[in-house]
């Protein structure tokens, strides 16, 4: 039954461009798709390993100039700029996040933070490879074999098929014993050791998936936009992914899934200017940390717990 | 490659300066997580309300530079007292990932709200001093700068006092040690977290103090800063306020020795380099010999 809603959902989100014609709805709808792969692909480090890395603004940034650079620089095509952004990121993961996870979960968060300010300001700064604050306008649509994702409904199926292989790949490893492990990391990592498994392989594996999958959200991000320049980088993305997983629940897959689509079409609704929209961002990750630190998900789970234990007694 | 040696000392002076600042922010934030093993992601905004404190002061005090300082740092204080009263006195010591998460969301709010009463448009600020220097040789260096570097080591002999001869900064020291120990002889660590918060934040208000007539203020400055101030939490060793002092003096120097012979991008991946670097060879930190050390 599950199944099947699941199923009917993603199919009526690939019809999505037969149901408006409007470029507007689209956009926000490729947002919407881009926005909760990169938010899922942050629960995958965050909410099931239980680390929290501020890196992903780096992978987003990374991957979206890896794409730019690999189709306006070097003359690859569209396709070839997302396999780089995907390794160059998952290579860089596995280069930061060895030294750093040997130190510790605190040294992780501190480290991963520093990554991304370091990346914006490479961004700002090395003006002969990124064209500094300039950046680099006119991205060109990308094609494949002879047919040219010109408009924004073409480009929508970029993004979603990129979203139903994402989040599925990210659902499959969630549910396997890899998933598992991870979430067993995350709770008692003592008692994982003392199973006889390294958690240091299950970490760095979770943290190179997820800047792989971010960093080809970003590339498909940029040439939504047509431009990619060091605002790409702004902080405003990495609070829009913290708040989705932090909403959603850390460590749960839908709740996840469902805040990023919804996250992504409120604000819209809502048409709050930049600086208000952002305090309320601020605002709401606060209070959600305070009273229901496991987000929706979390809240309903323990919702279920109580009236189980209400029932049994 | 000769090198001209006044250009040298001038970049060194304005490197010590530098990361005597740093040093300021670093210690706050190095004392909190000895205490409450949580990292404090609201400090640059502190740093900034300081600045702005600052700035609003000193016209009030007809341009008097230590008055409008003195009331830059209990205003500072009294924003961490509030923080600390509303929300960090929740967190237990172990909920690390969601202090960063409510200071964050704090830092948010503070950020933007000042951005929107204030505008983003960079402050001068002029004090009594205005822009006069000394000169010694051939090298100029502001009076601002000068007090700024005084004021910062004046703040540490202060803070050594404080935490190795008085009740108030051994109860700190115990709690970083020991926190069952500490509880077991009577010491409350509400009390001193509670202290600790507001100390650290009174660094920070000084550091903002201290720059505000060096540089331009304005909503965004604290946050360039804090990044630098984490990494150097880091390479002093969690929780080790000597660490953060040395290695924020060396920043400093580095930096400005960077910045003074390379291209801008070296001297900001200069401290991402040095800290993936030390965490290689020594993980716990430059300085640590072992164990979380506070004082």
């Amino acid at each position: 039954m599950k199944a099947v809603a699941i199923v009917v959902a993603a199919l009526a989100f690939g019809l999505l461009p037969y149901l408006t014609s409007s470029n507007y709805i689209l956009g926000v709808a490729v947002s919407a798709a881009i926005y909760t792969v990169a938010a899922a692909a942050l629960n995958l480090i965050y909410g099931y390993t239980g680390l929290l890395s501020f890196a992903q603004l780096g992978f987003w940034g990374i991957g979206g100039y890896a794409t730019a650079l690999t189709v306006v620089t070097f003359g690859g095509t569209f396709w070839l700029g997302l396999l780089w952004a995907g390794l160059l990121n998952a290579a860089l993961a596995l280069i930061v996040g060895y030294p750093t996870l040997r130190v510790g979960r605190h040294a992780f968060v501190i480290v991963t933070l520093t990554f991304a300010l370091l990346v914006t300001l490479v961004a700002r700064d090395w003006v002969d490879l990124t064209r500094g604050p300039l950046g680099i306008p006119g991205l060109p649509a990308p094609s494949l074999f002879g047919f040219e994702f010109k408009t924004t409904s073409h480009f929508y199926w970029i993004a979603w098929i990129y979203a139903l292989l994402a989040l599925g790949f990210l659902y499959a490893l969630g549910t396997s014993r890899i998933g598992r492990t991870l979430v067993a990391i995350k709770q008692n990592e003592p008692l994982v050791r003392a199973q006889g498994i390294a958690p240091m392989p299950y970490k760095l594996a979770a943290f190179a998936i997820s800047a792989a999958i971010t960093g080809i959200a970003g590339g498909i991000f940029a040439f939504h936009l047509k431009v990619i320049d060091p605002l790409f980088l702004d902080f405003y993305y990495m609070q829009t992914f913290l708040i989705m997983v932090i909403i959603g629940g850390a460590g749960s897959f839908w709740g996840v899934v469902i805040a990023g689509i919804a996250l992504s079409a409120l604000p819209e609704v809502l048409r709050f200017s930049s600086d208000f929209r952002m305090i309320i961002y601020g605002v709401v990750l606060l209070v959600i940390m305070l009273v229901m630190p496991g987000g929706f998900a979390g809240w309903i789970r323990q919702r279920r717990l109580a009236r189980m234990r209400a029932a049994l007694r | 490659m000769a090198v001209d040696p006044v250009y040298l000392v001038q970049l060194t002076l304005n490197g010590i300066t530098l990361g005597l600042l740093y040093a300021l922010i670093a210690v706050g934030l190095a004392l909190i997580f000895g205490v409450m093993q949580i990292i404090n992601f609201a400090h640059g905004e502190l740093l900034m309300v300081g600045a702005f404190a600052m700035s609003f002061a000193l016209p009030a005090m007809g341009s008097l530079y230590w008055p409008a300082m003195a009331a830059a740092v209990v205003a500072t204080m009294i924003c961490g007292l509030v923080i600390y009263e509303t929300l960090l006195v929740r967190l237990r010591p172990d909920e690390f990932e969601r202090s960063i998460l409510i200071t964050l969301g704090l830092s948010i709010i503070v950020l933007h709200v000042v951005q929107y009463l204030f505008t983003a448009n960079p402050r001068m600020v002029d004090t009594q001093y205005g822009f006069d220097g000394v000169l010694i040789g051939s090298i100029r260096i502001t009076w601002t700068r000068i007090i700024g570097a005084v004021v910062a080591i004046g703040a540490f002999a202060l803070l050594f006092v404080l935490l190795k001869h008085t009740q108030f900064g051994r109860a700190m020291r115990a709690i970083a040690q020991n926190r069952e120990a500490a509880l077991m002889v009577g010491i409350r660590p509400r009390v001193v977290a509670r202290n600790a918060v507001v100390l650290a934040t009174g660094l920070c208000g000084l550091a903002g103090a201290a720059l505000a007539p060096i540089q331009l203020v304005t909503p965004g400055m604290g946050q360039f800063l804090i990044f630098k101030a984490f990494a150097l939490v880091i390479i002093g060793g969690l929780g080790n306020i000597p660490g953060a002092i040395v290695s924020a003096i060396g920043l400093g120097l580095i930096e400005s020795w960077i910045g003074g012979f390379f291209e801008i991008v070296w001297q900001e991946a200069a401290v991402f380099i040095l800290m993936v670097v030390v965490m290689f060879l020594k993980p716990d930190g430059l300085f640590t010999r072992g164990g979380m050390r506070v004082g």
